[in-house]
Formats: C-alpha cells, structure tokens, sequence
C-alpha cells in the first residue's frame, strides 16, 4: 500500500510537473538552426533586441525588493512598536492588500494612478497642467503595483520579530551605554535581517513572476510578457525558451528559500520578565505617529476601496472625472441574474473545485510521504512538489501547453490543448503547493506515536491513517483546499494562455468587461473575489494551526 | 566602585498600584546585597529605577554622591543582567561582549585584550566565535555575565539570574558569582525569590514583601532573628505557633503553647521592637531543625504523617493537635515510620517570637 502511493505519486509529479518542464526545455532545444539558436536570440543585448526583457525583469525585481523592503520594514516598525489610537486596527488594514483579487486588483492601481486615473486628474486640475502629467506609466507603474502589494512578504515576518523581541534586548543595550541611534543601528534593525533576507527572496521571485502589472502599464520588456507574445506569435519555440530561463531563476530562488526556511531564526527566549513598555509620552510624537500611521493605511486601502466604489458605478459612466458619475446596485443584480455575468462564475467555480479535488488528493498525499517516510530522492520529491509554487503562472501554462499539445499516457491518449481539461489541470498543478504546505504544518503537529499507538493496537497502516492521522490532519486539508479553491477562481495569468471561449472563466470575463470600460461589471467581480478571498483568510486563520510561516500565507494569494 | 543610596524611592503605575513603597536602603562599596521576596513584590522594579528604565515616582537614586535618578541607563555605567540573558541573537558572543566596549569607542586591540579576559574570567575562554543559540543556559547565562562585567561597571544588577538554569548549574553558576565578586568587589544587588540563593550569596540581604522593606540584615540576622512574621514564614523552614504570654520573670518569658504545652525562653529572643505583656498573644517560631523527636517528656505529641528522606536530613511532618509541625531530623537518626505516634522537643534557645 506504502509502495503503491509512493510510486502513483512520482507518477503524477512527473507526468503534471516535472515531465511538463522537461517538454518546454525539449521544445526550446529542437527545430532548425541547432539547439541553441533560440538561446543566442534570448541573450542578445543589442538595444531593441529580446535580451531587454531580461534586463527589464531583474531591474524591476531589484527596484521592486527595495521599494517593498523599505515599505514593508518602516510599516512594521511604525505599527509594532508604539502605541497610538486606532492601532489595531491599522494593523489589520495594513494586510488588506492580501485580498487584491489578481486581475482587478491591478486593474484599480492603473484606474488611480495611471493615464486617465483619478490622482493624474485630481493632479493636472490642481496645478492647472496638461492632463496625465501625473499620470504612471510603464516601469514606475509596475514598482508601485509591486511595493503596494508584496510589502507583506517583509511586513509580516518583520512585525512578528519585533513582537516577539522582548524589550530586554534594548534595554540592555542601553545599560551598556548605547545611545538611541547606536541602539537602532546596532540592535533592532540588524535583528530584523531574517525577515529582510526571506521578504527579499519573495519578493524577487513574484516581481520575477508579475506578468497582470507590466501588461496593464503596456511593459514589454520582461520575461513573462515576452512569453506570452512570443506564444501569440505562434513562436512557441522561443515561449520555451524564456520560460525555461524564467523556471531556472525561480528554481534558484526556490531553492534559496527552503534553504533560507531551515535556517535557524533569531528567536529571543521569553522566559518571564518580557513586557513591552513602549509608551509615547511627547503629544507631539505620539501625533506624529498617528497621522503617518494612519495616512499610510488608508493609503494602502485605496486600491481595494477603488474596486468596492467602481462596483456601484453605471458601467460607461466613468469618462472625463476623477470618478465615475452615476451609481447604482445593479452589477451585483445583474451578477446573478444575466446569464452573460452568471456564467463565467459558474465556469471558474466548477473548474477550480475539479482542480481542488486533485489538489487535495496529491497535496496531502505528498506531505503524509515526505513527513513519514523514509526513502531516497525525498529532497527531489519535496523540490518538485513546491516547484508550482515557485514557477510564474505563465510559465506553468507554456509547460501544459508544450507537454500535452501530443496525446499521453497522462493525458489519457488524447489532445488536450483546446479543451475544458486544461485550465482545471492548471489549476491542480499552479495550487496542489497550496494543500501541500498546510497539510504539512498540521501533520508536523502529530506526534508519530499516535500512529504507533493505533498500528499497535492492531490497525492496519491504512486503518490507521484513516481512522487517526486523516481527522487530525482535516482542519489543514479544509484551509489549504479553501486557498486552493479561490485561488483557483481568480486565476488569471495562466488561465489566459489556456482558456477555451466555450468555458470562459471568470478572471478573463473581467478581462473581457474591462477592455470594454465596463468598470462597473468587471468591479463588482472583483468584489465578489475580495470577499472569497477575505472569507477564505477568515476561515483558515480560525482552522489552521499556527506554524506556517507568514511568507507563505501571503503568497498563497498572489497578483502575479 | 560605587556606594549606592536609595532615598524614599516609591514607584505607583497605574493600574497596578504602588509596587515599591518608600525604599531606603544604603548598599556599601563593594556589598554584595540581596533583594529577596516573592514574586510581584516589586523587585525587578526597584532594580529598573536602579538602571534607569524606571522613573521613580518618588524619591532619590545615589551613586556615591551622584543623584542619578533622571540620569539616562546609558550614561550610568551599570551592569545589568538579565532574567532570560538578552543576549543580541545576531552577534557572536565575543561582539556581544563587546558590545559595551564599542559604543565607548575603545580601540580593537583593547576590546579584544578585554573580551578575552572576560571569556576567562567566566571560563568560557573558547565560546568567542559562537553563536549565541549555540550555547546552553548556563553559558549563555555566564556570557550575559561577562558582557555586563567587562564594561567594568560602577553596580551589577542581577535579575534572578539563576531562575532558569537547573538545579546543579545553578549551584555551579552560584560558586562562580561568589568567586568573581570575590576577586574583583564590584557593588552587587542581586534580586531573588529564592531564600537559599540569598542565603548563600549575600553579604546583606533586603526581605521585601508588598513593596516595602520587611528587614535588611546579614542572612544570619534574617534567618536566626526574623523581624516579623512574614519573614519568619518566608525565612527558613520555620514552625510558626500562636501562643499567650503568661508570666514574665527575669529576662524570661513564659509562653501557654496550644495543646497545654508551656515553654519559658529568654526574652531577648525575639523580634525588634516587641512588646511582650502578660496575657498578650505572640508568634512562636519554632525552626524545624529545632524540633527534636523524643519518645517521652516531649513539649508536644502527635503522629507522623509523612517523611522524607534526602540523604543528609529525614523531613518529617508531624500531625498534632493544634496543627502540622514540620520536622527535620539528622538523616542518621532512627528510621520512622508513618503512623507512628511520637514526642516533639524543642531546644529552647531556637526559640524566636514575632508578632501574634
Ligand atoms: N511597566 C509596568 N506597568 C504596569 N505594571 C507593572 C509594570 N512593571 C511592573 N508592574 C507591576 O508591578 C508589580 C511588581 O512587579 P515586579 O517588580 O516585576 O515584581 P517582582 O520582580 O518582584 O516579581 C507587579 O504587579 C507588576 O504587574
Ligand atoms: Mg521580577
């Protein structure tokens, strides 16, 4: 039984993820003119050759680990350390973001500050300048997408650091003579360097992958753009190409951050006497960090808050203001009742519940095997498990495509390309980490014993695993299938290079609806997204056990 | 070094009320002086107005002659120690010894001549390039140690340095503190719950209770003349039993023990400022290696309910009629046995009174 698991797990890992990656390097080797002509083409650096859009993914990723390092440290600081009026709850809009839906979410960023956005408008008429001098476009667009939405991956890490420090480490820093700023310099910031370390990680690997922010700031030079042209094009050989140098620097990072999370964290022991005491006593700065606290959340809020007035907004109403004109309730009537909106919910429903199935199926059946038994290739297994969770949606699409354009054993002896089966199998592929990682964290709460006790007892392995490990494990199989699920509902940056018309799914119906300018239908789905995936964050914060790492969580919901 | 005077120090926070209530105490030039109590009783506060992350709400910190009471922590030039060590997570040990150092600007070679010697000093002259999580307890304990001496400070302040270490380093990390004190006479307050640990360590030690200074005095003092009943209770393994004064002789006084005992001790045995008179109620201390168990002519009778041997001692807990009385017996004596019935003697001069 143990065997016959383990082996139908390597099955689907190879036939779903690792064969699919082969496929793409395959392709991108194969064709006239050597294996590597496609190659030379990628790294031609001459101005206005492809090699640009290599340079342009990793300046935008360095700029973007800046920006959301600074962002993301200051905010933590501000929020964690002092106490000021409305605290908690700055605290708890800060992570709003998290609930971005990927394509809309974007979408509000270009509708505040790029060509034509309420700030460019509010801007120019201020200052009486031409319209859109204000307005961001391209690269600094795309940064700002990038800080405002991947400053959790330093934020949370940093902030539970700082609320688990204990206010003993600066004290005694002072009581060693330290001024203030020594103690800032030499203490408190440098014990923040695991957060700034892994945030950096993250956020390098998801700018790597962003593909929603350069596409609607109109950036063509980076990679995950350049694949979707090149595949466009019908030039599937050089979409192979970018992708597997795409895969190969997410790898990398991958690899970097799993090595990264068995480091040991700085963990300051809190054995009695740990208080916090910071207590602002100058009104001034007690005003001070209020306001700047204050600003900055609401700041933070105004994509989200975009989204939720462009809902009520009469589509086609919005043309030459700062804001749309006329409101109404009707998007989310029409929601349910016009077939025409109603549909692409049902599709992408149906479509990511089949994929939940499959992801629950291998996620967990991968966590129970790496966490329980011993064999050999069980790094390569858990590498290979996590390696959808690193690669860029786009690239995961290029895999599918390349590997199942020909009928297989995997694909049952048919063609997939083309019919309902891909965007699911997609789906099951991108999300399946999502399952994995949080049966994970639940089962590392079992102590093996538990299983011994009922093997013990006369249980078979299976009976056993049925009857104890399964109920134990069921709260972190409900959260990750739940983050699965909605991620699944959202997904669009693969979803739109393997979507058939026949089943056209949610992400790309926004997509359809905001090419038309009818904010308001596209913004009352993106509504309908925020409220899964709060509901979602919700429930498996309140189901899961606490000891998945903060990063992870974030980046369960991603933009990219 | 450094004599330190606390005047009427009072510390009252909001919502826990007054916890240090107008503390005066005077620490001699290289004292090694206890602050003992129970936990909550305000310790750890006197010790952070010492260091200066606590304003006093009332009163005066002396360094010698220097008021150093609105004086930052970082220009006191004071050795803290902590209760969980606070050693920086992300500096080896030897940069966490040097830390001090580095921010008075001393030169490298000085910094590593000093970190060295303080390595020695408490014998962990190889721990320099660890990291601090890869050391135990008791290094670690001993690096916060070193970090807090080598700064060469005016006052080390000790915050139950040794709560979270297991019985045997403790009693090791106890000789080195003694050993160091010793070699170099650095003014020491040291804050414990743990009357053994004062006992052993101190030269002096404060009894506080509720934020108020129940007794200062050497352990000898505190242990064989309680002050008050608290510090009789807290003090030892001491038999408090009420009893009725009933005649006063010369330089004696007669004590109506429960049971009809009657028991006459010198007056003089008792604490401070008691008054005696016929008729008044009184706290008999009775330790309980002061108790005897006889088979006759015993002061009080009753059944042994309960012994514990520990090699040097038999602890025994004797049923009576007015109560339980604790105890201890040489370990060599006798074997008993619960159940049985026994005789209680008292050695009359382990006699000590306290309030009634
Ligand atoms: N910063 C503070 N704010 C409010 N109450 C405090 C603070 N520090 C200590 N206390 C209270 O003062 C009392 C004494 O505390 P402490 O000095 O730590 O006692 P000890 O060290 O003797 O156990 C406790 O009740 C504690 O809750
Ligand atoms: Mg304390």
């Amino acid at each position: 039984m143990k065997r016959l698991v383990l082996v139908l797990l390597a099955l689907v890992l190879w036939g779903y993820v690792v064969g699919p990656m082969f496929a793409t390097f395959q392709q991108s080797i194969s064709g006239e003119g050597g294996a590597l002509r496609e190659y030379v083409r990628f790294f031609d650096f001459h101005k206005g050759a492809q090699g640009e859009a290599m340079i342009g993914s990793l300046l935008i990723s360095f700029a973007s680990v800046i920006t959301s390092g600074i962002v993301g440290v200051f905010l933590a600081v501000l929020l964690n350390r002092w106490d000021f009026p409305l605290k908690k709850f700055c605290r708890v809009m800060v992570l709003v973001p998290i609930a971005l839906p990927p394509l809309m979410g974007v979408e509000a960023f270009v509708l505040l500050y790029g060509v034509g956005g309420t700030f460019p408008q509010v801007l120019a008429q201020l200052f009486h300048a031409p319209p859109n001098t204000f307005a961001l476009t391209g690269m600094p667009g795309v940064l700002l997408v990038h800080t405002l939405t991947m400053y959790p991956y330093f934020y949370l890490t940093a902030a539970a650091l700082l609320a688990q420090s204990d206010d003993s480490l600066e004290e005694a820093a002072y009581s060693l003579g330290a001024s203030k700023t020594q103690t800032w310099t030499r203490i408190l910031l440098p014990m923040l360097t695991p957060a700034v370390v892994s945030g950096a990680l993250l956020t390098f690997m998801s700018s790597m992958a962003s593909y929603t922010a350069p596409l609607l700031f109109g950036v063509d030079q980076v990679m995950t753009t350049q694949i979707v042209n090149a595949k466009t094009n019908g030039d599937l050989r050089f979409a192979s190409v970018v992708s597997v140098m795409l895969a190969m620097i997410s790898i990398f990072f991958l690899v970097l951050i799993r090595i990264w999370e068995q480091r040991a964290i700085y963990r300051t022991q809190s054995k009695g006497g740990a208080r916090r005491r910071h207590r602002i006593t100058s009104p001034f700065a007690k005003a001070v960090v209020f306001v700047v606290a204050l600003l900055s959340t609401i700041f933070l809020m105004l994509p989200i808050a975009m989204i939720f007035v462009l809902a009520f907004s009469v589509n086609g109403s919005w043309r030459t203001a700062p804001l749309p004109s006329r409101y109404t309730t009707h998007n989310f009537v029409a929601l349910f009742s016009d077939p025409r909106s109603w549909e692409p919910i049902r599709n992408s429903i149906e479509m990511s519940a089949i994929a939940v199935i499959g992801t629950v199926l291998l996620g967990v059946a991968c966590a129970y095997v790496l966490a329980r038994m011993r064999f050999r290739g069980k790094a390569a297994v858990d590498i290979a498990m996590m390696l959808p969770w690193a690669l860029p949606g786009t690239v995961v699409a290029i895999n599918l495509i390349t590997a199942f354009a020909n009928a297989s054993v995997f694909s049952f002896g048919k063609v997939l390309i083309g019919t309902f089966a891909m965007v699911p199998l997609a789906y099951f592929v991108r999300f399946s980490p999502l399952v994995f990682r949080s049966t994970a964290a639940s089962l590392a709460q079992i102590d093996p014993a538990l299983e011994e006790a009922a093997r013990s007892l006369g249980g078979s392995w299976f009976y056993s695993f049925r009857r104890v490990v399964l109920p134990l494990l069921s709260r972190g199989i409900a959260a990750g299938a739940l983050l699965a699920f909605v991620n699944g509902a959202g997904e669009f940056v693969a979803t739109v290079l393997i979507y058939t018309p026949r089943y056209r799914p949610l992400s790309i119906a926004i997509n359809d609806e905001l090419y038309l300018a009818n904010y308001g239908t596209a913004a009352s789905f993106g509504v309908v997204q925020v409220l899964l995936v709060v509901a979602a964050i919700f429930v498996s914060d309140h189901m899961q056990e606490k000891d998945t790492s903060p990063q992870f969580e974030i980046r369960n919901s991603k933009l990219s | 070094m450094t004599a330190l005077t606390l005047e009427g120090l009072s510390k009252t926070f909001q919502r826990a009320g007054t916890v240090v209530d107008s503390i005066t105490l005077r620490i001699e030039n290289g004292e090694f002086f206890t602050l003992l109590g129970p936990s909550g009783c305000g310790k750890s506060t006197i010790l952070r107005i010492i260091a200066g992350f606590e304003e006093p709400s009332g009163g005066r910190v002396l360094f010698d002659h220097r008021d150093v009471t609105r004086e930052a922590p970082n220009r006191r030039g004071v050795g803290l120690v902590f209760q969980n060590y606070a050693l920086f997570p992300h500096l080896s040990v030897a940069r966490n010894i040097a830390f001090g150092l580095e921010v008075r600007g001393l030169s490298t070679a000085e910094i590593d001549r000093r970190v060295s010697g303080a390595l020695d000093q408490v014998q962990l002259p190889t721990a320099g390039g660890a990291r601090v999580d890869q050391l135990s307890g008791g290094q670690q304990q001993r690096v916060a140690l070193a970090r807090a001496l080598v700064i060469r400070p005016e006052l080390l302040l000790l915050d139950e340095p040794l709560s979270n270490l297991d019985a045997k380093l403790r009693e090791e990390t106890r000789a080195m503190l003694r050993a160091l004190h010793a070699a170099t006479p650095v003014t020491t307050v040291y804050v414990t719950h743990d009357q053994a640990e004062a006992m052993a360590m101190s030269n002096r030690i404060a009894v506080l209770n509720a934020g108020k200074v129940q007794q200062v005095g050497t352990p000898e003092d505190i242990y064989e003349r309680p002050a008050n009943r608290f510090v009789a209770d807290f003090i030892g393994r001491n038999n408090i039993v009420n009893g009725v004064v009933r005649r006063l002789g010369q330089g004696t006084a007669t004590l109506q023990l429960p049971d009809g005992a009657e028991l006459t001790v010198e007056a003089n045995r008792r604490a401070p400022g008691l008054e005696l008179r016929e008729g008044g109620h009184v706290g008999v201390c009775l330790r309980a290696e002061s108790l005897k168990i006889v088979s006759g002519m015993g002061l009080f009778k009753g059944v042994l309910t309960d012994v514990e041997y520990n090699g040097a001692a038999r602890s025994c807990v004797v049923q009576t009629g007015f109560g339980k009385l604790r105890v201890e017996v040489p370990g060599s004596a006798a074997r008993l046995s619960n159940g049985e019935a026994v005789q209680l003697a008292v050695s009359e001069d382990a006699v000590h009174l306290v309030e009634g």
